[in-house]
């Protein structure tokens, strides 16, 4: 019954009208027919249908009125964060991310960018509770994320690799994703590059197929079986549990080097944003 | 657009040298982990001295070189998060020989040196129960080859006490019919009942599970008895679910 509304919601946005206001279910119909049904890509038509009703679209409403709102010690809206495309420029800002902010002298993503103008626009601190809570359908963080994320949605990834920091973090993630540690020997390429390979019943994405590897990176999206919108930081940490690797630090740089070269991965193919997951 | 943006890049690769210290690194990164020498993290006091910035130069290294910084020395990674084996999270991360060797990038491939040097290591790594391998109780190894859990760490640590960790088989491999499993690795279903259980094929499983680089250098397959995750009583369970003509999997 809101789905008309959520409709609306979905192609207000700039990003949507200059793509000729694709919905994301669109995107990924798109790309199915351009692989030939790549297995990763349909293997739940169930997801596919409940895609128009995506729980996450709620997020966007709250994520765009906390963008607005002045909050924080130094009571300051957001709108003058610059995610890379000048001063609160948010269509297409989230598929050029990582990128190499001169300000904060260090490649971030998007999590990491949105701290940043938390903490110098709006005076929170790492403790306060605004900047602090990264997870979870009810945390202010997963609001903006995803209200930033969707106006980037049916544009192609293309994070910028002209500064050599950006290249530079970008090779190592290579590096560190064909990497082989711990106890079960696991790397990134155990798991993510063969096409159609299940983990039990799960199809997983091949990172060498950029137009499915694009739903793979595709997050924010509403992880069903978790019944919360996530983000791209907490699947990385879901698959280092499965790795038996030790914790990841949120933002931390390891982190984005290894979605610098996830996000290359998928460089030209359109994001489906928000997604719906498994 | 994208002019801009070369632009805003051309002007900061003047300053392409990263702080990285607590102060100025990413949110959650507030130790002081950066700063540390690699090799002491496992004797490291908590870090109340005052972080004293150090200037990495990122773009100064190879992407190896990065990679390693990165994964043991800026405080990415809880190095010091206890693991269920006794160890920490930075031994998770270290590799041996054959990590090293097998983590082959796209379009790498094994030289026939290295292949050599994987299969030689890892067949010595083997062990074998005393008085040969006997298969166990397949109910037992039923339980352990669909049993994922153990030896996961990151946000949500599993407590071993109480609870046995499994092989995670069925990840990887279809094995019964009667479950879904995975296809990393190839299906197992009817393999006593298609391979037979001669010496030979016992020792070949036993190897696979133990050790599978012996006959595939740098598998997927993790080298469950060489890692520990598994011991030879728990191996040996897990083959008589392969093996027995009343197991599931040769049904
Ligand atoms: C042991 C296997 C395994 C390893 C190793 C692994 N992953 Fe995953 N990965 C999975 C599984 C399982 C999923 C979830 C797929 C699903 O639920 O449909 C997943 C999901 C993902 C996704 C999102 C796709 C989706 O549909 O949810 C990304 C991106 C990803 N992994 C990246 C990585 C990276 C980067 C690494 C290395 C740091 C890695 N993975 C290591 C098994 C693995
Ligand atoms: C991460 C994935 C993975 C896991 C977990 C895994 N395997 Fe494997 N396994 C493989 C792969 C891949 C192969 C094929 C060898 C190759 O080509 O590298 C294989 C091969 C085998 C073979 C030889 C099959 C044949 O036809 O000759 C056996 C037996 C086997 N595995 C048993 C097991 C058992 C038992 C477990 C649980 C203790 C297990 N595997 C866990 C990936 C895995």
């Amino acid at each position: 019954m809101f789905k008309k509304a959520l409709r609306t919601l979905a192609v207000t946005g700039t990003a949507a009208l200059i793509m000729g206001a694709q919905a994301p279910e669109d995107i990924l119909d798109a790309l199915a027919r351009k692989t030939n049904n790549a297995p990763y890509l349909v293997q739940s038509p169930q997801n596919r249908m409940m895609m128009p009703d995506n729980p996450a679209y709620d997020l966007v409403e709250d994520g765009e009125r906390l963008f607005k709102t002045p909050r924080g010690p130094k009571n300051a809206s957001l709108e003058k964060c610059d995610f890379g495309k000048g001063p609160g420029v948010l269509e297409g800002a989230y598929v050029e991310l990582p990128r190499y902010f001169a300000d904060a002298g260090k490649v971030m993503d998007l999590d990491a960018r949105l701290a940043y103008c938390m903490k110098t626009l709006q005076g929170f601190t790492d403790a306060d509770p605004a900047v602090a809570r990264k997870h979870g359908s009810g945390s202010d963080v997963m609001k903006l994320q995803t209200y930033i994320a969707v106006k980037s949605s049916g544009m192609p990834w293309n994070p910028p690799l002209n500064h050599p920091l950006e290249k530079a973090m970008r090779d190592a993630g290579e590096v560190m994703f064909y990497r082989r540690s711990g106890i079960m020997d696991f790397g990134c390429v155990t798991c993510h590059t063969k096409e159609g390979a299940r983990i039990r019943a799960s199809v997983l994405p091949n990172i060498h197929k950029p137009d499915e590897w694009t739903k793979a990176i595709s997050w924010p999206a509403y992880r069903i079986s978790q019944e919360n919108v996530r983000s791209s930081q907490h699947r990385l940490i879901e698959c280092l549990w499965q790795m038996r690797y030790p914790n990841m630090k949120n933002g931390s740089d390891a982190s984005i080097a290894l979605l610098s070269f996830w996000t290359d991965a998928a460089r030209g193919a359109p994001a489906i944003l928000p997604d719906l997951k498994r | 657009m994208l002019k801009k943006t070369s632009i805003a890049a051309a002007l900061a690769t003047a300053t392409a040298v990263l702080l990285v210290a607590g102060g100025c690194a990413t949110p959650d990164t507030g130790k002081t982990e950066a700063a540390k020498p690699a090799q002491d993290a496992s004797a490291a006091k908590p870090a109340q001295d005052t972080p004293k910035p150090k200037a990495v130069d990122y773009t100064a290294m190879t992407p190896a070189a990065l990679a390693e910084y990165l994964i043991f020395e800026s405080g990415s990674y809880e190095l010091d998060q206890p693991t269920q084996e006794g160890t920490n999270g930075r031994a998770r991360l270290v590799q041996d020989e054959i990590q090293k060797i097998c983590s082959l990038k796209k379009g790498e491939e094994l030289s026939d040196e290295a292949r050599a040097k994987v299969m030689a290591l890892a067949a010595a790594s083997i062990k074998y129960p005393e008085g040969g391998i006997k298969l166990g109780d397949w109910k037992k190894g039923r339980e352990l080859a669909w049993s994922g859990f153990g030896y996961r760490t990151a946000h949500n640590p599993d407590k071993h006490a109480g609870r046995e960790a499994g092989g995670n088989c069925y990840n990887c491999h279809e094995l019964a019919t009667d479950r879904t499993g995975g296809t990393i690795g190839l299906t197992l279903t009817g393999f006593g009942k298609i391979r037979g259980s001669g010496p030979d094929m016992l020792k070949y499983a036993y190897d696979m599970i133990y050790n599978a680089n012996t006959y595939f250098p740098c598998t997927s397959m993790p080298r469950m008895g060489a890692n520990g995750v598994l011991n030879q009583q728990q191996i040996t369970d897990i083959m008589a679910y392969l093996f027995d003509p009343a197991s599931p999997v040769n049904k």
